[in-house]
């Protein structure tokens, strides 16, 4: 029992852990993460269209992938190049990817509310299923969960260990600094946001071809913007934004386990955005972002 | 220097509509329908009929609420996604005033079925500002998590405790003296588009002409020097938000009492974030709210009818709406594309 | 190793206004050489065209009689340029180490990873080397502004810089910091490097410059002087174009009582005392001076008596009445704030000047009825001060934003002064003021002490300190020890006590 609710965290955490983990690039190259709930639900779809289309859900994560770099580049040419607020970016882009994922699955599948059944990831550790206890909570967890670790790990390297992670930064904390030791700002941040990007559409496919095998409609249901809290809470570091993102996958493996004790669907599936409530209003008090977010190397 | 930046808030946002516009033309096409019998119909169906012209005032109606109260909002810089669920507040909390019987005559009933859905709608936008001004929670992400836990609290309301007869989850029906009377029999249009209109212009008179106003628009755009002027900052906020989340609540109170009659769980055709788009149309003001929401009213119920008559998905209107959010918030990008038409024009 | 940098016929074309028009610059190696200008003259645009930040539209660059492209930073530092900003590029929750070798790592063998010990070694090496006295591993933000100005010069060394490009280093420094930086500078000098110093600062100039150019709205008017025969009075009117009265100073005589009353002003935050025990009083037709470094205290207690920050401990007190309360509770009890940055808070960019003629006193009877606003008095009122203070526009409808800095200036001044207030507390009045509109500024705070308001004058600019001052107060790390006469003291003994040092007698 216990280890079947460990399973669940686990599971539910990896596309917030993946979504926030792009928002902390993004963030941390100065470019505000909002958009993340449009990152994670057109990755899931286009997640969904490749399978659908090849039968083969491993192309269907790099589109999941692919897709999600397309909205994080579309974020960034508006706030890079022209400047956009970067609020009203991720807020667009958010009602860009409902409409445009509710239209495209009119057109596609004819259907409003849900796609056709497609091949989903099947690849799961089951190399582990004979060990005790291990075997129980990790067997049936898909490698992306792996997959999500070492990001987080690799991530945390990138970014305080290597030159691109100093320099980049620098662009998210003075752009103004970095251009003026010959840093090219943009290049920078276009990196960020397309990170960002290809982090969140691989976790908006593991939400419809991982977890499920279909796409439903806008069914990312906020968990970009509880990614964005967890990122906050993070302090805009790799590995805490795995441990944050473990703690909120927690709270979402409690509501489905409370689901089955009669307390009515609507008031528990409240439990999540609650949380995240609490947490921005209690835990995020001396939080500072990096002071270059949202500003411009030529302001 | 005056004219120039007039000119300019009018140019960009209309382009933008049309640039939003053609995007979509171009989705319908890749998408094997024809574009220019599809926004003919639309168009037709909107504005063809008195049925037509009535019903697209009455999509209009919500749309020009929630583009109000995010605008009233925006001057103080906040960003109120929360407008949905202000509207959802105000409309239950409305719904429920239309159920009692207060023997009094219909006018004061609607009056209080309008008053409580504003104190409602702006008691939840209160909340938004008392969190940001107390902790500092960004409040693009406490509206989008309380909108998801009033939608589903109110859906919890009336599936269970308050829920009336039958299979459907809402509420009771109102009482006949709840209701706002029709402007024209035989059609949906109600006294809601002249109280919005009324709105509209009290707002206008506000924001410019109050001392109030003026304040809010001060710190909307300098906070420090709004501070060192005396102004109270945070009185500002939670005055703004209030306003707000009013302003939206008496949306949601006045569509129960036009078009629902009652509470109905999930009733919003995304009329909260349907006003984002009106207020970025309008380019922030009051009166220009009232022809952007018009545009967009006519855009949906056009749609709906070019759904019905030929199966053509209404969501491409939610694609134009999105669009014109993106374009009209990116100026810099319009000049661009504007100034590639000029170009071409001289080497013609 | 470079000889001579010659930058030939530049022309920087803005959309309305030409920056640099048709500007030739030389300069050498091993000789500190002196760019003067008002504010807008062009040299910050000049140099930054050098450093590659800005691109001119016309014009070449030579270095030792060859041709160089000089398209970004990365490009002027690759060819030994560099340049200290007079806004500090550092990012103050990096460490200094950090600071400086961004995007000029020293890396591991395998070149993934920074190799943060061998970055660490060589800062401090190069640091010891030229006696800056700093620690490679601290934090910038808990620097000085002096020791942060030196990590700007040792960013630039550490790129092997050979023309070193110091854009107002002395604006934020003490006395003796300015000493301390000329010494550097003369060591460098020493080394072979040449330094391009752009300043406004006369006296200055005259101390460490081989030789000056002066730029004048664009146009080079004199290039490469040396110093003979040039004093302050010869360079501000190169600067400036006509005669200057510089050195205005204050009539002393024609004081009232006391009036203007601050007495036990303590400041706790954090465990830290930021204000302790600071008392004085001010007589009516008295300006009196803070005279100190910025970040000893001054803007906290500008705030706390502007009714923007709450103390741990105060009593104002103005005439018989106590003041407290909030900012609208000050201005409503007639204390006028001109403040530091009018930009920040002064004025509202976006608003019209209308607008921001009524700001802070938008409550008063005269400006509202009911709650709405009087349009036709504000408009009025406006009208007036805009012919009064000649401020430079079309109408009142005006957007602030597009005043040029001085005008602006105006508007804050027109607007403090138009509702007579009886105490008056001005904040850093030029600081990015040029020497024209300064003139002008001093002179409207002598007027006003001459008609006997109470004026507290805080400013980091000793030189206008001191010369407007009655008394003069020095406050050091949040207490104020000295208060001065100015027939009694000097501007090198005010210097002295703003670093913390004691008078002996």
């Amino acid at each position: 029992m216990i280890t079947g609710f460990i399973s669940s965290i686990l599971s539910l955490s990896i596309p917030l852990i993946l979504a926030a983990l792009g928002g902390v690039f993004s963030v941390r190259a100065g470019i505000m993460a909002l958009g993340l709930e449009s990152m994670l639900l057109f990755g899931a779809f286009t997640a969904t269209v490749g399978s659908y289309y090849t039968g083969s859900a491993f192309i269907g994560i790099f589109a999941g992938i692919f897709g999600g770099m397309v909205i994080g580049l579309a974020h960034g040419v508006f706030c890079i190049r022209y400047k956009m607020n970067q609020v009203i970016s991720g807020i667009g882009l958010n009602l860009l990817a409902v409409a445009s994922t509710t239209l495209l699955m009119q057109i596609i599948w004819k259907n409003k509310g849900s796609s056709v059944q497609v091949t989903s990831v099947s690849l799961r550790l089951s190399f582990l299923k004979d060990i005790p206890i291990i075997g129980d909570i990790f067997a049936k967890q898909s490698i992306i969960l792996v997959i999500t670790v070492a990001l987080c790990v690799v991530g945390w390297f990138v970014l305080f260990k290597t030159p691109f992670g100093l320099q980049t930064r620098f662009v998210g904390e003075n752009p103004k600094a970095a251009s003026s030791v010959g840093i090219h700002v943009h290049k920078y941040k276009y990196i960020g946001v397309t990170i960002c990007g290809a982090l969140a559409g691989l976790g908006g496919a593991y939400i419809s071809i991982d977890s499920l095998n279909m796409f439903v409609r806008n069914m990312s249901a906020g968990r970009g913007y509880i990614a964005v809290a967890i990122a906050i809470l993070s302090r805009y570091n790799p590995i805490y934004a795995l441990l944050a993102g473990l703690l909120f996958g927690a709270f979402e493996a409690l509501q489905i386990y409370l689901q089955g004790y009669g307390v009515p669907s609507q008031l528990i599936q409240m439990i999540p955005y609650i949380v995240t409530l609490l947490v921005l209003v209690i835990g995020v008090q001396n939080i500072t972002p990096p002071a270059g977010v949202g500003a411009h190397e030529d302001d | 220097m005056i004219k120039k930046n007039n000119l300019k808030n009018l140019i960009v946002p209309i382009f933008a509509l049309f640039l939003a516009l053609l995007v979509s033309a171009l989705i319908m096409l890749l998408s094997g329908y024809n574009p220019i019998t599809a926004y003919a119909v639309i168009f037709k169906g909107a504005l063809g009929s008195k049925t037509g012209i009535c019903n697209s005032l009455v999509q209009a109606t919500p749309l020009i609420f929630t583009g109000l109260a995010f605008m009233v909002a925006k001057k103080a810089t906040l960003i109120n996604l929360g407008v949905e669920g202000q509207l959802y507040v105000g409309a239950l909390v409305g719904a429920l005033v239309g159920t009692v019987d207060f023997h009094v005559p219909f006018i004061i009933h609607i009056l209080l079925v309008m008053i409580s859905g504003m104190i409602a709608g702006g008691l939840a936008g209160l909340f938004i500002g008392w969190l940001k001004v107390r902790f500092g929670s960004n409040e693009v992400i406490t509206t989008m998590m309380t909108n998801f836990i009033i939608i589903n609290f109110t859906s919890y309301l009336v599936t269970y405790p308050l829920k009336a007869e039958g299979p459907t989850a809402q509420s009771e029906r109102m009482l006949p003296t709840a209701l706002l009377p029709k402007l024209f029999a035989k059609t949906q249009l109600t006294w809601g588009i002249i109280i919005v209109v009324v709105i509209a212009i009290l707002i206008k008179i506000f924001i410019d002409k109050t001392k109030m106003g003026y304040e809010i628009k001060a710190v909307g755009h300098n906070k420090r020097a709004a501070q060192t002027a005396g102004i109270k900052v945070g009185h500002v906020i939670l005055f703004s938000m209030f306003l707000s989340g009013a302003i939206a609540g008496l949306g949601g109170a006045v569509q129960v009492m036009s078009v629902n009659r009652r509470f109905i769980a999930g009733f919003s055709a995304d009329y909260g974030f349907g006003g984002i788009s009106v207020a970025a149309l309008a380019n922030d003001s009051a009166l220009g709210i009232i022809i952007s929401g018009f545009i967009f009213g006519l855009l949906r119920n056009g749609a709906k009818y070019l759904n019905m008559t030929s199966r053509i998905p209404t969501e491409f209107v939610s694609v134009v709406q999105a669009l014109v959010v993106l374009f009209v918030a990116a100026p810099l990008m319009i000049e661009k594309i504007l100034n590639i038409f000029k170009k071409k024009k001289e080497i013609k | 190793m470079i000889r001579t940098i010659e930058m030939k016929n530049i022309i920087k074309q803005f959309p309305l206004v030409r920056a640099v028009d048709n500007v030739s610059f030389m300069i050498k190696a091993g000789e500190i050489h002196s760019l003067l200008g008002e504010n807008g003259a062009g040299k910050t645009c000049l140099m930054k065209i050098l450093y590659g930040m800005l691109n001119s539209e016309k014009g070449t660059i030579k270095i030792n009689g060859k041709v160089v492209q000089i398209k970004n930073p990365k490009m002027a530092i690759d060819l030994g340029i560099g340049m200290v900003h007079q806004h500090f590029m550092l990012t103050p929750v990096m460490t200094i180490t950090e600071n400086i070798i961004v995007n000029n790592e020293p890396l591991y063998k395998k070149g993934l990873f920074v190799d943060y010990t061998r970055a660490r070694k060589q800062v401090q090496e190069l640091i010891d080397k030229y006696n800056f006295n700093i620690d490679a591993n601290a934090y910038v933000k808990d620097l000085s502004v002096g020791e942060q100005q030196r990590v700007e010069i040792l960013k630039a060394i550490y790129r092997g810089a050979k023309i070193l490009i110091l854009d107002e280093p002395t604006a934020v420094l003490t006395p003796q910091e300015v000493g301390e930086l000329f010494t550097i500078m003369r060591q460098l000098k020493e080394a072979g490097t040449g330094i391009v110093i752009i300043t406004h600062k006369l006296k200055e100039t005259l101390e460490i410059a081989d030789c000056i150019s002066v730029l004048r709205d664009g146009k080079m008017i004199r290039h490469r002087e040396t110093l003979e025969n040039l004093n302050e009075k010869i360079l501000a009117e190169m600067m400036v174009g006509r005669e200057v009265e510089l050195n205005i100073r204050a009539d002393e005589s024609n004081m009232g009582e006391p009036y203007f009353f601050v007495n036990n002003c303590n400041l706790k935050n954090d465990g830290r005392d930021i204000l302790t025990d600071i008392n004085f009083e001010i007589r009516k037709g008295e300006i009196l001076g803070i005279a100190g470094i910025e970040g000893n205290g001054q803007t906290e207690l500008i705030e706390i008596l502007t009714g923007l920050r709450k103390a741990t401990s105060i009593k104002i007190m103005k005439g018989e009445i106590e003041i407290k309360g909030q900012s609208s509770d000050f201005l409503r009890a007639k204390i006028g704030h001109i403040p530091e940055d009018r930009l920040d808070r002064g004025l509202i960019a976006q608003m019209t000047i209308e607008e921001n003629f009524i700001l802070g006193y938008h409550n008063l009877s005269q400006y509202v009825k009911h709650g709405f606003l009087n349009l036709k008095n504000s408009k009025e009122n406006t009208l007036k001060a805009i012919r009064a203070y000649k401020i430079k526009t079309p109408n009142e409808k005006e957007v602030v934003s597009s005043l040029s800095g001085g005008n602006q200036q105006k508007v804050v001044v027109a607007r403090v002064v138009s509702q007579n207030p009886d105490v008056l507390i001005v904040a850093q009045p030029t600081r990015g003021v040029d020497v024209g509109a300064m003139e002008y500024i001093h002179k409207q705070i002598l007027k006003l002490k001459k008609e006997h308001k109470t004026i507290l004058l805080i400013s980091a600019d000793l030189e206008e300190v001191y010369d407007l001052s009655d008394r003069i107060a020095v406050i050091y790390n949040g207490k104020i020890n000295y208060i001065l006469d100015k027939n009694k003291t000097n501007q090198l003994e005010l210097g002295l006590l703003m670093t913390g040092g004691t008078l002996n007698d």
